[in-house]
């Protein structure tokens, strides 16, 4: 008897040691002193591969200018990707680089300590690469961006000719935008057509992350947010004239935007640049309409910044896991330097993705693929713009988010005015984060 | 009849009463048995639980060491007015929730407890919605209840109600709507309960009430509530604690909108810890949560009790 209990007791003891050996962080500094000589794989975290070729690209195109350096990318889930992300650095089992979906949770990673300081890195960038000033906390970065996303307006050039209404040249203001949206649903309703002037989708990004990029003083961390209503009242009133699908329509019945504006729903829809490749994947699979259609530059609050479109999207980027040894850490610096150069951004163009480095090559390369519209307009929005980020990065900013989606959903379904709404999501920014 | 005289007892050298190293191995049999779960529970449940308890008194962002801080989440709760408007939205879930599905389903045992011909083929049907995908189950439903193109309002329409709910979009109409889908959700598992406890009432009872000329109605008031007061207890108690942890069926069907309106207490703990980084707050919620459950089931227990004397 006496031998079983002291066996358990062994057992459990032996148990709590792995468990603990499990969650202690190893936390060696290494500041990219290593350097790289053998044969060295490293790993990258990334998610939906079979859908997201980003990772794959990348990593093979660095591989081919340093065959002595392999990249393995390892799979994550899509939406549940920072919370298994976290556990895994947490538990002390993240891969070596790992990428940052979007700015919301930057600042958990960088402030918990997270990520190596890549500073030498982006000190040898070059000037065009857009999206590492958000990474860059008091002098130090912490990741270097490998795709820049911009928020264009999408538009359907068959429809815009049915309904007899002028296509967008690149001069568009919101109200602009908003008369544009009301004669196309009268226009395409005489020609026989139900489809709609335009499609807002359901995000809180579609109305704040304009407001937020635009309007005069917008600071989505002062917890202010008078700035938001006109860009309220005018969603809430194309709402009710009947020129974009409602909210609560949009909501309760699960509409997707690809479908909306891929089936000819909608003849105008603002929407990330991402979207260019899914769109032409798309109609190549026949998911989506043939249809003529191009992009132009976000609908301004006012035409004195038509020359440089203001627009908004966080950056992508790629950062270092501090766990790891030096010569790992030196060959992940070197695929930094890789993920920031031209090569890497032309490779990104050639499937559609929106590299953080825009310049006349990459430009071209982007305006090579197959059936991508090449008309002028739909370049300068490419190749012209000032994007700024989404999320201001700051521990309040989830929280921030959290309560102005509150009041998005509150708002676009009908339930309170825009005044009310945005009173008191301020209300309760006062109350919680104060 | 033999009488043995029993020899004087002769002191053991050991300090062991007889009979004891049996009681022992058996403990220790029992255990063995119950030891493969046990540890599973015991990993995955109970400590992280008791761990918990003492996050509730950090400030922890998942990095790091936590950080004591006392009292303070608690004192934070006392003036966060979102956790208040999430601690108003779960008591009145769980008030709408608890008694529709206590009836609906006692309703559809007593319905189903029949001899009837494809009487299994209905009780089939009146458990599937709880083993569909609570996913589907949003997605659908949120279709039906559409305010424009839905069923359930062109129905309503139909019958001449010109302004029939927005459900889902409306801060007055979601949360009837979603206890609404949870009670068509869950009536199917306390169906099966309340059958098995009508089942095990003798039928001699029912019997004797009849020879003494009750009718159906006191039958039912008189012989089977009392009969089935032990399965009722049982599925309050179940019923109470799953509506306060009401979570899966409002994240996918409102994601607590519109506005705070759907917004419970198990998703605002979700989104102070895994979206916002908040552990140690979380965990202070999660405790009132827990608090909260333990006091209306004890309450539930002693009320019992006392109708048991």
């Amino acid at each position: 008897m006496k031998r079983t209990i002291m066996m358990s007791a062994a057992a459990v003891a032996a148990a709590t040691l792995v468990l603990a050996g499990c969650s202690s962080g190893t936390d060696n500094d290494s500041g990219g002193g290593g350097e790289v000589t053998g044969e060295v794989t490293i790993t990258l975290a990334g998610w939906s591969l079979t859908t997201t070729p980003e990772f794959q690209v990348l990593a093979d195109a660095f591989h081919e200018e340093n065959p002595n350096i392999t990249v393995e990318v390892l799979e994550y889930d899509a939406t549940e990707y920072d919370t298994q992300m976290i556990a895994d650095l947490a538990a002390g089992t993240a891969p070596d680089m790992y990428v940052l979906k979007n700015l919301k949770n930057f600042v958990t990673y960088q402030d918990g300590g997270q990520l190596l300081d890549v500073s030498s890195v982006a000190a040898e960038l070059g000037d065009d690469v857009n999206g590492v000033d958000a990474y860059t906390v008091d002098d130090v970065t912490y990741a270097i961006p490998y795709r820049q996303d911009a928020w264009y307006l999408y538009y359907n050039q068959d429809l815009f000719d049915a309904a007899g209404v002028a296509q967008p040249d690149g001069s568009w203001t919101w109200d602009d935008y908003a008369t544009a949206a009301e004669a196309l649903t009268a226009g395409l309703s005489a020609a026989g057509s139900d489809a709609k002037g335009t499609y807002q989708h359901g995000w809180q990004s579609v109305v704040q992350g304009f407001a937020n990029a635009q309007a005069d003083g917008a600071d989505l961390l002062s917890g202010d947010w008078e700035y938001l209503m006109p860009y309220y009242e005018r969603a809430v009133a194309l709402q009710d004239a009947g020129a974009q699908v409602d909210f609560g329509t949009l909501t309760t019945n699960s509409l997707t935007y690809q479908s909306q504006f891929g089936t000819q729903q909608a003849a105008m829809m603002p929407m990330g640049s991402w979207y260019v490749a899914t769109l032409l994947a798309q109609q190549a699979s026949g998911e989506a309409d043939a249809f003529n259609w191009a992009f132009a530059p976000a609908p301004q609050l006012d035409d004195s910044t038509t020359g440089e479109p203001v627009t908004f999207a966080d950056p992508t980027g790629i950062g270092i896991n501090p766990a790891v040894s030096d010569e790992v850490a030196a060959a992940s610096m070197e695929f930094l330097t890789f993920v920031g150069s031209e090569a890497a951004a032309s490779a990104l163009a050639e499937i559609g993705i929106t590299p953080a480095i825009t310049n006349d090559a990459v430009t071209e390369t982007f305006f090579g693929i197959e059936g991508i519209p090449t008309d002028e307009l739909s370049q300068f929005t490419f190749s012209t713009h000032d994007v700024r980020p989404e999320n201001p990065v700051d521990l309040n900013t989830v929280a921030l988010q959290n309560i102005l989606g509150d009041a998005h959903t509150a708002i676009m379904s009908g339930s309170v005015s825009p005044a009310d709404g945005i009173a008191e999501a301020m209300d309760r920014a006062a109350s919680e984060i104060g | 009849m033999a009488t043995t005289v029993a020899p004087a007892p002769t002191r053991a050298p050991r300090q062991r009463p007889p009979g004891s190293r049996l009681k022992l191995r058996n403990t220790f049999i029992g255990w063995t048995f119950i030891l493969p779960n046990f540890i599973g529970f015991a990993v995955l449940t109970l400590v992280p639980v008791l761990i918990l308890f003492y996050l509730a008194f950090t400030s922890w962002n998942v990095f790091g060491a936590a950080e004591w801080v006392g009292l303070e989440n608690f004192q934070d709760l006392i003036t966060d007015r979102t956790f208040h408007t999430a601690l108003r939205n779960t008591g009145y879930y769980a008030l709408m929730h608890i008694p529709l599905t206590l009836a609906v389903s006692l309703g559809l045992a007593l319905l189903l407890n029949t001899k009837l011909r494809g009487v299994a083929f209905f009780r089939t049907v009146a458990f599937f919605p709880y083993i569909t995908s609570i996913v589907a189950i949003a997605v659908v439903w949120n279709m039906l209840f559409s305010p424009e193109t839905g069923p359930v309002n062109q129905f309503l329409m139909a019958l001449g109600i010109d302004n029939p709910p927005g459900w889902t979009t409306s801060t007055t109409w979601a949360m009837p709507a979603v206890a609404l889908v949870s009670t068509w959700r869950d009536m199917g598992y306390y169906m099966l309960l309340f059958l098995a406890g009508l089942q095990a009432i003798p039928g001699e009872l029912y019997e004797a009430a009849r020879v003494d000329g009750a009718n159906k109605i006191q039958r039912f008031w008189n012989v089977t509530v009392p009969s089935l007061r032990p399965t009722t207890f049982f599925v309050t108690v179940m019923l109470t604690i799953a509506s306060f942890k009401i979570f899966d069926l409002i994240l996918v069907m409102t994601d607590g909108g519109p506005g705070t309106a759907t917004l419970v207490l198990s998703q605002y703990i979700y989104r102070k810890g895994f979206e916002e980084q908040q552990f140690g707050y979380a965990s202070a919620v999660a405790i009132v949560l827990f608090v909260i459950c333990i006091t209306v089931t004890v309450f539930q227990f002693l009320i019992n009790k006392r109708r048991d004397r």
